[in-house]
């Protein structure tokens, strides 16, 4: 029986091509340092290469299997008695599609920098990193258990820290890097601590084996269910920026910009939003806290989450409004999509359907990698400007960039027959249906984003040039025009798939699509719901033309006051924080480092040393240096020895 | 002869074929270091790689009747378990690497590498001892020559202060110890230190109580105090931040560890009830390591005490595997000290270089180094990286494991580890990097030099292809250390276990 067994876990099977999806850009990362180093368009080739290669290989993965969930080969990291640290790989519907995500987008970026870091000196050592960016995040799409999942969560966090400071003599870029580092070990500290309460409670670290036993026993870890779940959510809290842990994702855009729009944007932030499904089934526990937290025994870990990430995405998006600096927008728009997404899966969870917030992150994948490289594409043609308002009137100048532009535009802000409205639709129904409080944020915060998005369309695109730069623009060539048109497909079209339908079977076996139009589904499924997400789109266009068509300079800031400046500076959330938590620590550190100086060092060892001196200064009458005295010592000691011996 | 034996051997014969050349041929002088070391590592990793992994007892056993006088019997025994076999190779490597980086030493250079190689010899011999003298002399025998290097080659003007620091420490860690070790031989009933006498002894007649009480804590202390157990740990930054680089790689790298090892091998299994009762203690001190030597690491300046302050945090790491006393925690912990060797060796390699190249290591005057200096860059961010616990390099796999080992008895202490390993490892370590290589280069470090050719680069290319294999194959060594580990917790809890069970039973019994 156990030879059998042995025998099957170690026959090669199809779906152990995922070894090399995962592996592919490993290599790639390392021949580069090792080999191509020198050559740039080898480099790029290469590495270009080995992503694409991962992606038909995904795509194989898909057509094999679709949603059905199989295991690979594991290979036996650590193995101890009671704890078998593995590296063990999961396919399911999930996973596979987001490989699919992952390597397609990756692919694409990775085209698109070829053009747009030609001129970089260290080129080669861009593109080295975000192989090791996508191997680390396959590595996270394709973990079976919350270890190896962990091991990968920190990798991407290291890339992302080498690729934000990839221009690692702006001081700017340096701080900015070390922040996202910094606020992601925080939320892993929980994360870890969350894994070890999971782990010594369930004796697993397995995704499906804990989903079984979590099914069976929901009481498994007794008073400390809600707060495992609030750790475990800590990880995604720093990975994907939620509130109080989203300082660092603005300060992100320091990096090169197709390392925004590939991990800021498209996957590493959304890894945590894919976390919280993987384990949905732990924030689905009733509420059970132990004593000292019982005045949180209202909420269950799902409703925490939820409500931070609504919170996040209103607070995001009212931040949002209020930027110049186009990037900036972005990446507070980024936030306050993942808010939403957060927000989804708290609110699925209890039901064990976090569909929603899996269709978002897939579609926001798309429609916000293309958003981020059309304003990679704006900036490269303004020689490097990222204000609005010193731009304008590009749309003649940059077509292609202005049509993809507002294709990305259109399905962020939820226009139907685009794919954001669906998935957001989704979100919003969720939210009906468990939430009112809830439905009601995420409808202002769409109503918002169309609002700034359009404000930043408007100013960009239309009216004149309001500087030389602009005044000068012109299109950007060829490859990252083509990459702005093959991601505008799926960010429109992505509606016209059973996607939504696809997310929902692997969280709820046996479900179907409503019949009918995919186009006009929402309308006829919940009409609520999809009357306030397109009200909310009118309302918020209709607002950003009233204010901004043809306008000169922003006038919010008069009608608004000091709202308008305290969202402009992100409600001072980098001050508070500067003000209290780094001078504490500083502080503790302060003390500590005293301590050990003037107590430690200070009465102990001067203190012994002062004794001791005495004959040290007797001995240097002789001879000076200490070597003399650790003779002395060691004869000591050596007397002292022979006396207890003989004795 | 057991291969054992050529380890231990050949650096000592290097070091008394160098007492014959003369010492202006300083070339061929560090020709024959070079080669006696490479040689040495090369046997040190033919050895780990013939270790036969699950295997009951010691493997390339060899022993010589030394000092057979009235009652006192010292044996040449060597032998090497799963868990000594690690820390050989690894002080066979690092041995090589700390030869390898000291091309720069010009005064005296016949001097330092007679004693560097007689350092070597000292390491692997404590480590593949098993008679408790031997250990202690080897032990010694690669102590002093670490306190002689640092007074003469040490840099900067405290270091005769720090050399007498350390050496004042070190020597009082080391009697307390011997104090034990003494009473352990008196009391033992063994009549020799030999380990494997020693247990069979311990098997039949278990020590007292009272005996246990007294040599227990003499131990703990007394080898903590090698190790830099809290409160006994301020000899280690100052004394490494004086230290020439080969000397601060061997002793951070590998001599430090011997204190571990002998706790791993004589305290915990012969004394289950001194663990019962001091292991809770040993938890709570290494929070000390863990979070206050962290926090004093922030505050340092000199990237040498930094780099020295951050070792004693990752000692606490090992010291909560110990304490934890389980099979993972206790793997976890040999992780651990062979990660730590690897990555101390190669963190006081880097801040060798560059200290060598611009003359400071006040991390206020240096910064954008990255620019000139590709390389040695590129390895002190892979470096630091892996010191704060990056997955892929052999301290995370160590770490982790520690973490999962004492979680379930010691929950607040695990959940400072990771505050301690996580946050607090991330802000010094990314804050050396951001002042040292990021940034604007300043107009002083101009023409600052890299390692580029082969053989300067060799040593570094090492170390971090060993901190790589160990995280990537942890399995390699966690395979051979598990059995060790094992029989480890089982001697350490079968006594203390008596009496508990007893009292359980006792309150079951009570209706």
């Amino acid at each position: 029986m156990e030879a059998a067994h042995h025998v099957a876990e170690n026959a090669t099977k199809l779906q152990d091509i995922a070894w090399m999806v995962l592996f592919f850009p490993l290599i790639c990362s390392l021949g580069t340092w090792f080999l191509t180093r020198k050559d740039r368009n080898l480099t790029a080739g290469f590495n270009i290469f080995g992503v694409v290669l991962s992606f038909i290989l995904s795509f194989t993965l898909f057509a094999a299997y679709g949603g059905q969930s199989v295991e690979c080969t594991p290979f036996h990291w650590l193995p101890i008695e009671g704890l078998d640290f593995r590296i063990g790989m999961h396919l399911d519907g999930i996973t596979n599609l987001m490989l699919l995500v992952v390597t397609g987008v990756g692919s694409l970026v990775m085209i698109y920098s070829y053009s747009y870091m030609h001129e970089d000196k260290s080129f080669s050592r861009f593109f080295s990193t975000l192989s090791l960016f996508v191997f680390s995040m396959l590595g996270i799409v394709l973990a079976d258990n919350l270890l190896m999942m962990f091991i990968f969560w920190e990798l991407v966090g290291v890339s992302s820290y080498l690729l934000i400071g990839f221009w690692f003599q702006r001081p700017a870029a340096g701080d900015a890097a070390k922040k996202a580092f910094l606020c992601n070990r925080i939320g892993d500290f929980g994360f870890i601590l969350g894994i070890l309460l999971v782990w010594s409670a369930a004796g697993s670290l397995n995704f499906s084996e804990l989903a079984t036993k979590f099914h069976d026993n929901p009481a498994l870890l007794g008073r400390f269910a809600s707060l495992a779940g609030v750790l475990v959510f800590m990880g995604a809290m720093g990975k994907s920026a939620q509130f109080p842990l989203h300082v660092w994702l603005p300060d992100a855009m320091e990096g090169p910009t197709p390392v925004s729009a590939l991990i800021h944007a498209a996957t590493m932030v959304a890894a945590g939003v894919y976390m919280l499904c993987r384990v949905h089934f732990l924030l689905a526990l009733p509420a059970a806290w132990p004593h000292a937290l019982s005045f949180l025994s209202w909420f269950s870990a799902a409703d925490i989450v939820a409500w931070i990430g609504g919170f996040t995405s209103l607070l995001a998006a009212l931040m949002a409004v209020q930027q110049n600096d186009i990037k900036r927008i972005l990446a507070y728009s980024t936030l306050s999509q993942l808010g939403y997404m957060v927000m989804a899966a708290g609110l699925g969870a209890p039901s064990g359907n976090p569909s929603a917030a899996m269709y978002h992150l897939v579609t926001h994948a798309f429609f916000k990698a293309l958003l981020f490289l059309g304003a990679g594409s704006v900036i490269h043609a303004c020689h490097h400007e990222q204000d609005i308002w010193k731009m304008g009137g590009l749309r003649f100048k940059l077509p292609v960039t202005f049509w993809t532009f507002v294709i990305g535009t259109a399905a962020l802000a939820g226009v139907p027959s685009f794919s954001g409205f669906y998935s957001k639709d989704d979100i919003l129904v969720t939210a009906l249906e468990h939430n009112p409080v809830l439905f009601g944020v995420a409808v202002l915060v769409a109503a918002l984003t169309t609002f700034y998005m359009f404000r930043l369309v408007i100013v960009t695109f239309f009216g004149k040039s309001r500087s030389e730069e602009a005044g000068h623009a012109h299109e950007s060539p060829a490859p990252m025009r083509w990459v702005l048109i093959i991601l505008a497909v799926p960010s429109w079209g992505l509606a016209w798939l059973p996607v939504g339908s696809f997310l929902t079977r692997q969280f709820v076996p046996g479900y179907h699509a409503h019949a009918g139009d995919i186009l006009f589904g929402p309308f006829n499924h919940n009409p609520i719901a999809a009357i306030f997400g397109f009200g909310a789109v009118i309302f918020g266009f209709s607002a950003a033309v009233s204010c901004y068509w043809n306008a000169k300079t922003d006038p919010l800031p008069a009608k608004l006051g000091v709202w308008s400046r305290a969202m402009r500076n992100r409600f001072y959330f980098d001050e508070i924080y500067e003000a209290i938590f780094v001078p504490l620590h500083d502080l503790v550190s302060r003390i500590a480092g005293w301590f050990d100086e003037w107590i430690i060092s200070g009465l102990g060892v001067r203190g012994i040393s002062g004794t001791v001196e005495i004959a040290g200064r007797a001995l240097r009458v002789v001879q000076t240096g200490s070597l003399q005295t650790y003779t002395l010592l060691f004869a000591v000691g050596i007397v002292f020895v022979a006396w207890l011996v003989i004795k | 002869m057991s291969l054992l034996n050529y380890i231990i051997l050949t650096p000592i014969i290097t070091a008394l074929a160098i007492l014959l050349i003369p010492a202006n041929y300083q070339f061929v002088i560090r020709c024959a270091a070079l080669l006696g070391s490479l040689i040495t590592a090369c046997f040190g990793l033919l050895a780990f790689f013939l270790f036969k992994a699950g295997l009951p007892g010691y493997q390339f056993e060899s022993k010589i009747e030394w000092v057979k006088l009235g009652g006192i019997n010292i044996n040449y025994h060597v032998g090497a378990d799963g868990i000594a076999i690690g820390l050989i190779m690894a002080a066979a490597v690092v041995g090589f690497c700390a030869v390898a980086v000291s091309w720069k030493i010009e005064k005296q250079s016949k001097m330092f590498y007679i004693l560097l190689l007689s350092m070597i010899t000292g390491a692997v011999g404590a480590f593949a001892s098993l008679d408790l003298f031997a250990f202690y002399f080897f032990n010694e025998l690669a102590l002093v020559p670490t306190f002689i290097t640092i007074g003469v080659w040490g840099r900067g003007e405290d270091r005769s202060y720090a050399a007498f620091k350390i050496t004042l420490y070190l020597t009082l860690g080391a009697l307390v110890a011997l104090v034990g070790l003494i009473v352990l031989y008196v009391k033992g009933g063994a009549q020799s230190l030999d380990i494997v006498d020693l247990h069979a002894a311990i098997a039949k007649t278990p020590l007292s109580p009272a005996a246990q009480a007294i040599i227990f804590p003499c131990l703990l202390f007394g080898f903590g105090t090698l190790v830099g157990l809290f409160p006994f740990h301020s000899w280690a930054p100052s004394g490494y931040g004086c230290a020439p680089s080969a000397t601060a790689m061997m002793h951070a790298g590998i001599l430090k560890k011997a204190g571990l090892f002998a706790l791993l091998r004589v305290a915990l299994p012969l004394m289950p009830e001194g663990v019962a009762r001091w292991m809770p203690v040993l938890a709570i001190l290494c929070v000390g390591n863990l979070l206050y030597c962290g926090f004093v690491a922030m505050r340092q300046r000199d990237l040498n005490l930094l780099i020295g302050n951050s070792s004693l945090a990752h000692m606490g790491f090992a010291f909560l595997g110990i304490a934890s006393v389980s099979v993972i925690g206790i793997t976890g912990t040999v992780l651990v000290m062979v990660a730590h060797a690897f990555l101390a060796a190669l963190s006081f390699a880097i801040s060798g270089w560059i200290s060598q190249d611009t003359g400071t290591l006040d991390m206020g005057k240096l910064g954008g180094l990255l620019k000139r200096m590709p390389f040695i860059g590129s390895v002190m961010i892979i470096c630091f990286l892996a010191g704060c616990g990056v997955p892929g390099f052999a301290n995370f796999a160590g770490e982790v494991t520690v973490l999962f080992g004492a979680w379930k008895t010691f929950h607040w202490v695990v959940a400072a580890a990771a505050w301690g390993g996580l946050v607090i490892g991330g802000v010094y370590m990314l804050r050396a990097i951001r002042s040292v290589l990021h940034g604007e280069l300043r107009s002083e470090w101009a023409d600052a030099h890299d390692a580029s050719s082969f053989w300067r680069q060799a040593p570094y290319a090492i170390l971090v292809l060993a901190l790589l294999v160990f995280g990537f194959v942890p399995n390699l060594l966690s395979d051979r250390v598990k059995p060790v580990a094992a029989e480890i917790v089982k001697q350490a809890t079968l006594k203390a276990a008596t009496p508990v069970a007893a009292a359980t039973a006792k309150v079951a019994a009570q209706p």
